[in-house]
């Protein structure tokens, strides 16, 4: 058991090898880490705010900050639950920046806002190790609200 | 009201928000002379803040049998107060100082004990950012609110 043990946590090739049936698998795969998703949280963030920087030259000094400070939650993040952190381009924002900057503005209010309220929850279940860092993502999202009024 | 050093556990973590809120309170007394108007009415609105809190924490830890440190007849300010500039850059110090303690609460701290310390940490970051915003400070935000230097 301890030798299955072991293979098995040698990591990503577990997962291929377990409908051949060579190890007998008592124990689930680990699942993704809980954190996982607010990685790409944090990177389409970041994305959306350099995206509006572009679109709206005036707003770059205000947006910029924000955007570095969504790319460093994610870099802190990866490296809390030990994976790197995505190289390729985070994933495009899931609307374009608005033409209207008051209108970009009020769309970057709201995904903070939402995203606050992903960090809060995880704040909240998050084993001591990790609590930190989340109420200090969660905050700083908080204060990005405030930021971009 | 220096850095948070690592607490022993909850109610150590606790007491020292609580010498922390001590000494905020105690620093809206020199800030708010020098403030006017909606900047003077922002600070009695902060210092009522960190009162509740104060209340909180010494019925928090006296009804759980822990030791509620004493208050002293005054506390250092990290630099003199002595105009307006000034005092906006120490209310901005204060509340990023107290943030500082509550993110130290948060590893030692589980359900409503944690919401709390987390909500006390955004408060403070929203409100340093609101006195860098008075003050005009930039960037209004900081990347992880509370987290020592």
């Amino acid at each position: 058991m301890l030798r299955a043990g072991a293979l098995l946590a040698l990591g990503g090739a577990a997962g291929s090898l377990a409908g051949c049936g060579l190890f007998d698998r008592d124990d689930p795969a680990p699942g993704p880490d809980p954190l996982a998703p607010l990685v790409d949280e944090s990177l389409r963030l970041a994305a959306g705010l350099r995206a509006a920087a572009g679109a709206h030259p005036a707003l770059a000094d205000r947006l910029t900050p924000i955007a570095e400070a969504h790319q460093a939650h994610a870099a802190e993040l990866a490296r809390v639950i030990g994976t790197p952190l995505p190289s390729a381009p985070a994933p495009t924002p899931s609307d374009p920046a608005a033409a209207d900057p008051d209108a970009a503005l009020a769309a970057l209010r709201e995904a903070e806002r939402a995203a606050r309220e992903t960090a809060t929850k995880a704040c909240a279940a998050a084993p001591a190790e990790r609590a930190a860092l989340l109420g200090s993502i969660a905050a700083a999202r908080a204060t990005h609200v405030e930021a971009l009024k | 009201m220096t850095q948070p050093t690592a607490p022993a556990g909850p109610t150590a973590a606790l007491a020292d928000a609580l010498t922390a809120e001590y000494a905020a309170i105690w620093a809206y007394g020199p800030i708010g002379v020098r403030l006017s108007g909606a900047a003077r009415a922002a600070a009695r609105d902060a210092e009522a803040a960190h009162r509740r809190r104060r209340d909180a924490l010494v019925l928090r830890l006296s009804t759980t049998g822990g030791t509620v440190p004493a208050d002293r007849a005054g506390y250092a300010l990290p630099f003199p107060v002595t105009d307006r500039a000034s005092a906006l850059r120490l209310a901005v110090e204060v509340e990023d100082r107290a943030a500082a303690f509550w993110r130290a609460a948060l590893p030692h701290t589980t359900g409503a004990d944690r919401d709390q310390a987390l909500a006390a940490l955004v408060e403070y970051a929203l409100r340093a950012t609101r006195w860098r915003r008075t003050a005009g400070i930039t960037p209004l935000t900081v990347p992880f609110p509370g987290r020592p230097a």
